[in-house]
């Protein structure tokens, strides 16, 4: 999750603290550029890969949604 | 689409309209598309790969690098396609717009030697590589909320501009690139040829639009320029998709990605596919040296 924090505090110097319920899509915290190269980190991190055909916006809507959809799932597994 | 606060857009056209008439062409006759392509030779120009001018491509197999151009090739076109579609539905919706009622006529030609260019893309795909890439995943919630209408209505004609300078770079080298099967070297010679037309016209338009924002709020330009800035980065990094690398057998795409994307071969690279485009934004007032 720290790498997932880094990548959008990195793209958004003006965000002091990242709230694990912010909306990091309606905030624009990951907007439309950087979403391609989110989604890859987020294959590197888990080692699945996304399908850009099959994806559902809520599963990044929040760091507790992407942790639940993403990384716990895969600690679990 | 808020095109009311927009002031008519007037641009002397007569020129391309004339050439887009007497250059007019059948695609679906035009290509003498062979059953296969020969086995041995590179899709692409061997210089227009990802990897090329770095170590990863040294260490590839030749089977892997020809591979490479395979699926870069695909994915170059796909990225066209997937291009043509977002720009011809942007065009569409505004061809009889009043604002747009004085290059209507021109717009009409774009949008049916669009539709025929992703014809021939898709055509190559489908017959040679039997696929497309998917098309890259974008947000509802654009990033362009912060601009006023007439920023953002530059921003849709500069999107469209910026991928056409950034494909004919690629097209005009492989338009004589003597490497490549004849049917690949065609059809960017092609699309090379109608581009033309297309990018004078996206700089007209272009230099329009973006004198309307700087009329309306001067203090808009360097936030325009840091949507371009970042609007260049993401589509170079398009071109490096993982879904190629692993379809041509390389392994550890996602980490090949990223050590491609910093290495200094590539931005060298970079710098060169964007130099003319960078150039005419620093002519045009609204370059990367704005970006705070």
């Amino acid at each position: 999750m720290q790498a997932v924090r880094e990548f959008i505090l990195d793209r958004n110097p003006k965000l002091d603290k990242l709230d694990d319920d912010l909306d990091l899509i309606d905030s624009r915290a990951i907007n439309s550029l950087a979403f391609v190269e989110f989604i890859f980190l987020l294959e590197e991190l888990t080692g699945e890969s996304i399908d850009p055909e099959e994806l559902d916006l809520d599963d990044f809507r929040t760091l507790n949604a992407i942790g639940a959809r993403f990384l716990k799932q895969k600690a679990a597994s | 689409m808020a095109v009311r606060e927009i002031e008519p857009i007037e641009l002397e056209l007569d020129r391309l309209e004339h050439m887009a008439e007497s250059g007019y062409y059948n695609p679906y006759t035009l290509f003498d598309w062979p059953d296969a392509i020969e086995p041995d030779l590179p899709w692409m120009s061997e210089s227009l790969t990802t990897l090329a001018g770095t170590p990863m491509w040294d260490e590839l197999t030749r089977e892997q690098q020809i591979a490479l151009t395979k699926y870069e090739a695909i994915n170059f076109f796909s990225l066209n396609i997937h291009g043509i579609r977002e720009l011809m539905s942007e065009v569409v919706m505004r061809i009889h717009e009043r604002t747009y009622a004085n290059v209507s006529e021109f717009l009409h030609h774009f949008i049916g030697e669009e539709n025929e260019h992703m014809w021939f893309f898709a055509q190559f795909c489908l017959r040679y590589g039997g696929k497309l890439y998917p098309a890259q995943p974008s947000l509802q919630a654009d990033s362009v909320e912060h601009l006023s209408p007439v920023a953002r209505e530059l921003v849709v004609f500069a999107r469209i501009l910026i991928f056409e300078e950034i494909v004919d770079h690629y097209n005009a080298y492989m338009a004589t690139d003597e490497s490549l099967p004849h049917i690949a070297r065609e059809i960017n010679r092609v699309h090379h040829q109608d581009e033309s037309r297309h990018v004078a016209f996206g700089r007209m338009i272009f230099t329009n639009l973006l004198g309307q924002v700087a009329k309306r709020d001067p203090a808009e330009v360097p936030l325009v320029a840091e949507y371009l800035e970042n609007y260049l980065r993401y589509s170079i990094a398009t071109l490096y998709n993982p879904a190629a690398y692993r379809d041509a057998g390389i392994p550890d795409a996602l980490a090949l990605r990223r050590r491609a994307l910093e290495h200094p071969a590539r931005h060298a690279a970079h710098e060169r596919i964007l130099k003319r485009t960078r150039s005419f934004l620093t002519k045009a007032g609204v370059g990367r040296e704005l970006v705070k």
